[in-house]
């Protein structure tokens, strides 16, 4: 940002809210939707307002984390509004998979550890936050997703005590195990989980009434459902992303890095190393809880056969194209989650194969596969190490 | 005729003892990569599975059991030998999650292509034995000639598989590559070539495998046929030390019988659970296996 714009930088900001707020009242049906169309405006030039302000980020890195949070939030819900009950759909799956993502990326990213059995922490939240529904329908729901969370924590530090002093494959192995058992553990508790159909929420969450006179008004009824939700989940995606940035640059975060890099050298500075570990493992698995609880949430009911071994596979591909280790790369393996289906489909319909058949049904264990192996070995980094390795070298080039 | 012979705690033990070679197997296969490569090999089910449905593709141009055994081990060394040059020899140095991730890539691949080409419905396998139980006094013995042979056949694999490590020269140079690649290649031990050869060995120990779980009256060939049967043996080998081949044979078939009894006291259900609870215990107790000597990590 050159000087004259950083001098003027209010002034601007200021104008153009107040053009905003003015447009969106003229151009709105009625008062409340001109209300709603000028806070998300006017919300949006406020966040890039502070975040384009100089030593901004260096001098209030929360405030900044928390700007950019909203700025995100504020676009994604702004999006929402737009596209039709299947997009919003898959938008809303999508949110909620950049959670579990999240969490096995801190994971690895921080500490060098690998699961393969986050999907079936996933099945722990989506199931707990379906049991306790059933039991008391009147809890409102982020308390149902708080309970969720913490049971997921607790299962993770259950299955995370041996991780303290295991060492990468007997991890990834014990948690694959898990993995294959899941469904088993279900089963054996067929009476409260619903055994093979699974369970149903016995009322589905909608929009609260402000809410709905606010942001919804004028769409029909169904649909506010599935938007409601979404935005909800967008919310939930957005808050744990804000938490999990501050935690990457926290001490933990820092010390969690080191302990990935030289494990030695980390022990010698005072890091305890089983406790960063059996850390690390909880909040993994608390966050594939939190995401697994959205999954009910979104579908109104959750079915064990959801809650395979394949989900963890696809957990492991998707941040590992993302970008293991990173923020970004949760982010990006969340909208490729989001709209894999649709473009799977695409491809059959292009390339004429018989959407029945047995290639067709293969499909997607094909693509994701074969990105998985291409991805580790030539950019282990991701979609999102790349993007940056190519920024960074068009930055050198312009300023060299 | 003996009563005990049929009763529920032999056949149990019987029952028991057939799964437990299988995993005692795979274990093994484990193991045989783990100590040559430093790579647990989570394709190690995956692999075999697609070299089995290669070698009994044969079967529809009328070929019979054992030429289609023959052609699948061929296709096991080619599959073990191709994926250790291709997709292997990059990943040796990388951080340990990079093999892991590649490995866990190659399984989902495996496992996708063989279902389009060769569909997911279970494929039957011939038997050149029997699977109906001998009978006993008109009880029937858990024991039929298809188990005898499988556990025959387990046998004769892990005694080869010792035989070449103790007895032979490749065996050696294949102990020495693994444990000092570097002295053994100054002492013009081809190193390069034997780790190769380590992967064919495991593949078609694994092929092996998964003839004998397919080729099983109630199972047939599935691309997941050898998914459960991974977790075990994965199981088996990290309660036995991966360091450690008898370890993990052992505790392979120690896990078989526990299993069994499991299933016929408690539940079916509760069979992977208790495994699990077992893994988890055994490695609190002793994280590196409970027939490794420990080793102290250099810094």
């Amino acid at each position: 940002m050159n000087l004259a714009w950083t001098r003027q930088r209010l002034p601007i900001a200021i104008g153009a809210a107040v053009v905003a707020t003015v447009l969106s009242f003229v151009s709105a049906a009625t008062t409340k939707e001109g209300v709603a169309l000028s806070i998300a405006f006017d919300v949006a030039i406020a966040c890039l307002t502070a975040l384009t302000q100089v030593g901004f980020k260096a001098n209030h890195p929360v405030v900044a984390r928390a700007a950019l949070t909203l700025l995100g939030l504020d676009v994604a819900i702004f999006i929402t509004f737009f596209l039709g009950s299947s997009a919003n759909f898959n938008l809303a799956t999508g949110a909620a998979m950049s959670i579990v993502l999240l969490g096995l990326s801190f994971l690895t990213g921080a500490s060098g550890q690998i699961s393969l059995g986050n999907g079936a922490f996933m099945g722990v939240g989506a199931f707990v936050m379906a049991i306790w529904a059933n039991h008391h329908a009147t809890t409102p729901i982020f308390v149902t997703l708080l309970i969720a969370v913490v049971c997921g924590a607790v299962v993770g530090l259950l299955l995370g005590l041996p991780a303290t002093r295991l060492r990468g494959p007997y991890l990834a192995g014990m948690t694959l195990a898990f993995a294959v058992a899941f469904i088993f553990i279900l089963s054996s508790f067929s009476s409260w989980t619903g055994g093979d159909s699974g369970l149903q929420l016995p009322t589905q969450a909608t929009a609260p009434r402000w809410l709905l006179g606010l942001f919804h008004a004028g769409t029909a009824p169904l649909t506010t459902t599935t938007l409601y939700l979404t935005d909800v989940a967008i919310v939930v995606a957005g808050v744990a992303f804000f938490f999990m940035a501050n935690l990457f640059a926290s001490r933990v975060g820092r010390s969690m890095r080191l302990i990935r890099d030289n494990d030695v050298a980390a022990e010698l500075v005072g890091i305890s190393l089983p406790r960063a570990r059996v850390v690390a493992f909880i909040v993994s698995s608390a966050y594939a809880a939190l995401g697994g609880a959205l999954f009910t949430l979104i579908n109104n009911a959750v079915s064990p056969s959801t809650y395979s071994f394949a989900l963890s596979v696809t957990i492991l591909s998707l941040i590992v194209i993302g970008g293991i280790g990173t923020i970004s790369g949760a982010l990006i393996g969340g909208i490729i989650y989001a709209f894999s289906a649709n473009v799977i489909t695409w491809i059959t319909t292009q390339t004429g194969l018989n959407p029945q058949g047995n290639l067709a049904s293969q499909l997607n264990g094909i693509i994701f596969g074969g990105l998985l192996i291409l991805t580790m070995l030539f950019a282990p980094h991701g979609i999102a190490g790349a993007v940056r390795h190519l920024w960074q070298r068009v930055r050198s080039r312009s300023l060299g | 005729m003996d009563p005990f012979l049929t009763s529920r705690i032999v056949s149990d033990i019987l029952t028991g003892l057939t799964n437990g070679v299988i995993f005692g197997m795979v274990a093994l296969s484990l193991v045989l990569i783990w100590r040559s490569t430093g790579i647990l090999n989570f394709a190690q089910g995956a692999m075999p599975m697609f070299a089995t449905y290669v070698g009994f593709a044969l079967l529809s141009y009328h070929w019979g059991y054992w030429p289609c055994v023959v052609a699948c081990v061929i296709a096991g060394l080619l599959l073990g030998g191709l994926t250790e040059r291709l997709l292997v020899r990059g990943l040796y140095g990388k951080p340990e999650i990079n093999p892991i991730v590649v490995m866990v890539g190659f399984l989902i691949v495996l496992e996708a292509v063989a279902a389009s080409i060769w569909s997911s419905t279970p494929r039957s396998l011939p038997s050149p034995f029997s699977s109906f139980d001998w009978h006993l006094g008109g009880k029937p013995l858990s024991l039929s000639p298809f188990t005898v042979y499988e556990i025959a056949t387990a046998l004769i694999v892990m005694a080869a598989v010792a035989a070449l490590f103790r007895f032979t020269k490749l065996g050696l140079q294949l102990r020495a590559s693994a444990l000092a690649p570097e002295v053994s290649r100054l002492l013009g031990v081809r190193v390069g070539r034997l780790l190769t050869l380590g992967w064919m060995l495991a593949t078609v120990v694994g092929v092996i495998t998964t003839i004998l779980v397919s080729g099983g009256f109630f199972s047939g060939l599935t691309p997941q046929v050898m998914d459960g049967i991974f977790a075990y043996g994965f199981i088996a080998a990290a309660i036995g030390g991966l360091e450690s081949p008898v370890g993990a044979i052992v505790a392979g078939v120690v896990l078989g019988i526990v299993n069994q009894f499991v299933d016929d006291f408690v539940n079916q259900n509760a069979v992977i659970i208790i495994a699990l609870v077992i893994l988890i215990v055994s490695l609190m107790i002793r994280p590196s296996g409970v027939f490794a000597k420990s080793v102290q990590r250099r810094v």
